[in-house]
């Protein structure tokens, strides 16, 4: 092995550390728990199955790791999951051509993001506070809009839902377009100005503004970007389900708040990872369809997630207490 | 009989002597001044009064009773209070509760606020502080604030009061409260404790005057009638300096403007002039505007009126501006606005050029690692290596992480305030002969410090603020002159 060829190694290994952490090994080590103990959740069509249910809140949560970065919070995005799922799913019932009302739907998602950003600005109040209330405005938009009903009647013969709904390559094509959006956001957030600035203002917010760095700037783009990935979200979901379900992700953003935390990003801001907010969707998704094979009935489902939430943050944090201790000893 | 008698106070911290051998001796009724340069062992003196510090040696006789306070509390339980810089209240709790914090009346499990109240309203009223104690204290001016903290200290009736410069928070035309506070202070016998910056305020507020320098006491209480401000400072800095001569100061780079710029309670039509190539220094007194001008220039503060030209001739409308048009801005509190302490030197280094000013394009973590290290190393921070934590630097290698940022940007204008605050000499001098470096460079230095030394071993020159206009441009310069113009106002 080449000095290069170390550096290199080592570079990969660092990355790696810094994206995904245990996470990861948290996930494929509880999948084969089940496994083990329930052969038949390790088929693939289950495991397919366990994805493709993760990806809307896996797509939340990576937007949500952008957030927490620089220390705010989005508790608006299942209410704009919701409302572009419901608008693309009434523009297609009225007859517009599905992929236009997909492209609707995601810069609706956008446009609702950029009105987090101006409520957030204009009233001078922690994005916490705003989207704490726009949530319920665009949930409520959603119910009115979809006259508190089912939206159906949609034109499923098209090929929008045969293809955002179909498979490629043996995994769904939402799975595909979330580990391009993850790695998209990932270059976004590690590799670029926009990402450093993001990370600097969470780690010490007074030290970015006298560096010239925008604050309220920053901070626009983040929550549209937010939006705009809740409203990708939304038209996946519409194509999945092949309905407009107005309730549909009630919940979702404290699934993806835990689902960032679980993977690696702290609330204090400063550092976040996509690729951990990603797969800590993905093992919220393992343990509530793995529940199921244990037959824990139905309304003890959420106790046992939120044992497991508790669980994974317990032992992550234990985990780096320990890794600061031995860099602390190292003089590091 | 004396109120309090310190005597042949030691103190050191790791291998430095804060005190060595410093007396104080206060009598009750009397308005006492505690002066010294930064560093000359005023704060340690008072916190081994206030129990906040055991002295290594020395005695400590509170009314001719050998004593030795463990703590502030046990300190306050005798009668040493203290008003200090910081306000320490609770805005929204009401003012009779800022009061009685931790000792409050009680009746069984509840408050007593009978009892409270009326201890409380005759201080209030002794102060002159006319509000209903009822009111919560956020709703309070700065200055009535002010006094609800002298009040607190006074309702404990202490023997000894020590005010830790009282006037920092407090409006211009607040002497004259003061002194009426003070004549309460001396009817009910206390001995008052007065540490100031100010000169000018000292001889018209205190008694007495005793003044620190290099932790031992150089003038025990002398009588005010005796001494004058030269006296004061010479007293403070010691036998005269050599003035150093500065020659022709070089002007080797387009320069920076200000012309008649005012900001109202700042800064009255004040015009001057830095080339590149030269280190300006400005001084004054907190709040005779030296800082507002560093602000202006920064775009960090509109004036009202009045021109500033940037090297280039662009105006700073804001912040952002004044960088994009090359300022850098290096505060002395690093920890606060300086740094990402949780973050490897280089993600620090990478804050203004990379990250701030550019747009487009990735960011190589490689690349960064690299020219920070360039930078880190040209400025000496010390250990070199750019993946250690911001935080666990020392302050004087902070600082130069901080300049090495700045640097990076390619400023055309370097402004610092307080540079070197809390930094060790060694790395005062690094930075010092740094900021010299850049100034060759054909850069505009602006220096902005409380630290006499700082102002005579980096600038030029040094222009001195008085109430908002500069008094006086200075070429031969030495601590003294510096001292007295900044206290006079006249050269």
């Amino acid at each position: 092995m080449t000095e290069v060829d170390r550096r290199v190694v080592a570079r990969g290994a660092r990355a790696l550390r810094a994206e995904s952490s245990s996470v990861l090994v948290a996930t494929i080590v509880l999948v084969l728990l089940i496994g083990v103990l329930r052969p038949a959740f390790l088929t693939v069509g289950q495991l397919k199955d366990v994805l493709n249910n993760s990806v809307y809140v896996a797509l939340l949560a990576a937007g949500m790791a952008f957030l927490l970065a620089m220390r705010e919070i989005d508790l608006s995005v299942g209410a704009m999951f919701g409302l572009s799922l419901i608008t693309s799913a009434l523009l297609m019932r009225d007859g517009f051509d599905p992929w236009l009302a997909c492209l609707a739907g995601i810069a609706l998602g956008a446009v609702l993001g950029l009105a987090n950003a101006l409520v957030v600005q204009h009233i001078a109040i922690p994005a916490f506070v705003a989207t704490l209330a726009t949530m319920q405005l665009y949930r409520g938009l959603a119910v009115a809009l979809g006259d508190g009903q089912q939206v159906t009647g949609l034109p499923l013969e098209h090929s929008f839902f045969a293809v955002l709904g179909g498979d490629l390559l043996g995994l769904p094509v939402s799975v595909w377009i979330l580990v391009v959006v993850t790695a998209g956001l990932t270059v976004v957030l590690r590799w670029t100005p926009f990402g450093y600035r993001v990370r600097s203002i969470g780690s010490n917010p007074d030290a970015a503004a006298f560096s010239g760095i925008s604050i309220p700037r920053t901070r626009l783009y983040v929550l549209v970007l937010v939006g705009a990935v809740a409203g990708l979200a939304g038209v996946l979901g519409l194509a999945f389900f092949t309905s407009g379900d107005p309730n549909i992700g009630i919940g979702f953003e404290l699934q993806a708040i835990a689902a960032a935390v679980i993977g690696g990003t702290p609330l204090r801001g400063g550092v976040a990872t996509v690729v951990g907010a990603v797969f800590g969707a993905v093992l919220l998704g393992v343990v509530s369809s793995g529940l199921v094979y244990f037959s824990i009935p139905a309304n003890w489902s959420s106790f046992a997630t939120g044992l497991v939430v508790l669980l994974a943050v317990g032992v992550d944090s234990a985990l780096r207490s320990r890794q600061r201790a031995r860099e602390s000893m190292l003089g590091l | 009989m004396h109120a309090l008698t310190a005597c042949g106070i030691t103190k050191a911290y790791g291998g430095v002597t804060a005190l060595a051998g410093a007396d104080l001796t206060l009598r009750p009724g009397s308005v006492h001044a505690l002066l010294g340069e930064n560093g000359a062992g005023k704060s340690t003196l008072i916190k081994v009064i206030t129990g906040a510090v055991a002295p290594d040696s020395g005695s400590l006789r509170l009314a001719d009773a050998e004593v030795s306070f463990a703590s502030t509390a046990h300190a306050a339980a005798n009668g040493v209070a203290v008003v200090s810089q910081e306000l320490n209240l609770f805005p929204d709790l009401d003012v009779l509760a800022n009061l009685y914090p931790m000792r409050e009346p009680t009746r069984g499990p509840l408050l007593d606020r009978r009892a409270m109240l009326d201890r409380a309203v005759p201080v209030l009223r002794q102060l002159g502080l006319d509000v209903d104690p009822r009111v919560r204290l956020g709703t309070l001016s700065l200055a009535q604030r002010q006094l609800v903290e002298i009040a607190k200290a006074l309702i404990v009736e202490p023997r000894v009061l020590i005010l830790d410069e009282p006037t920092s928070a407090l409006d211009p035309d607040s002497s004259e409260r003061l002194l009426d506070i003070l004549r309460v202070l001396r009817d009910r016998q206390v001995a008052v404790v007065f540490v100031s910056h100010i000169l000018e305020e000292v001889m018209t507020l205190c008694d007495e005057i005793t003044v620190l320098r290099e932790g031992r006491t150089v003038l025990d209480a002398a009588p005010r009638s005796s001494l004058d401000i030269g006296g004061i400072v010479h007293a403070m800095l010691g036998q005269d300096l050599p003035t150093v001569s500065r020659g022709t100061s070089r002007r080797i780079g387009p320069g920076l403007e200000l012309r008649g710029v005012s900001v109202p309670d700042r800064l009255s039509d004040v015009s001057l002039t830095c080339s590149g190539g030269e280190i300006v220094g400005l001084a004054g007194l907190a709040g005779s505007g030296h800082t507002a001008v560093l602000e202006v220039i920064a775009g960090l503060r509109r004036p009202s009126s009045g021109s500033v030209a940037l090297p280039g001739g662009k105006f700073p409308s804001s912040f952002r501006s004044a960088i994009a048009s090359g300022v850098a801005l290096v505060s002395g509190d690093r920890r606060r606005v300086g740094l990402m302490l949780d973050k490897p030197v280089w993600e620090n280094v990478a804050q203004v050029q990379p990250v701030a000013l550019s747009s487009r394009g990735l960011l190589r973590p490689s690349t960064l690692r690299a020219s920070a290290s360039t930078l880190a190393a040209q400025v000496q921070v010390r250990p070199l290596n750019v993946d250690l934590r911001a935080g666990l630097l020392s302050g004087g290698n902070q600082q130069k992480a901080v300049l090495a940022k700045w640097l990076a940007a390619a400023p055309t204008v370097l402004l610092l305030d307080d540079p070197t605050r809390g930094v060790d000499l060694g790395a005062r001098a690094e930075i010092h002969s740094l900021l010299r470096m850049v100034a060759d460079e054909g850069k505009v230095v602006v220096l902005c410090s409380t630290d006499l030394d700082e102002l005579v071993a980096a600038c030029d020159r040094v222009l001195v603020f008085h109430k908002g206009t500069v008094c006086a441009e200075l070429t031969d310069f030495d601590q003294h002159t510096i001292l007295r113009t900044m206290n006079t106002g006249a050269p």
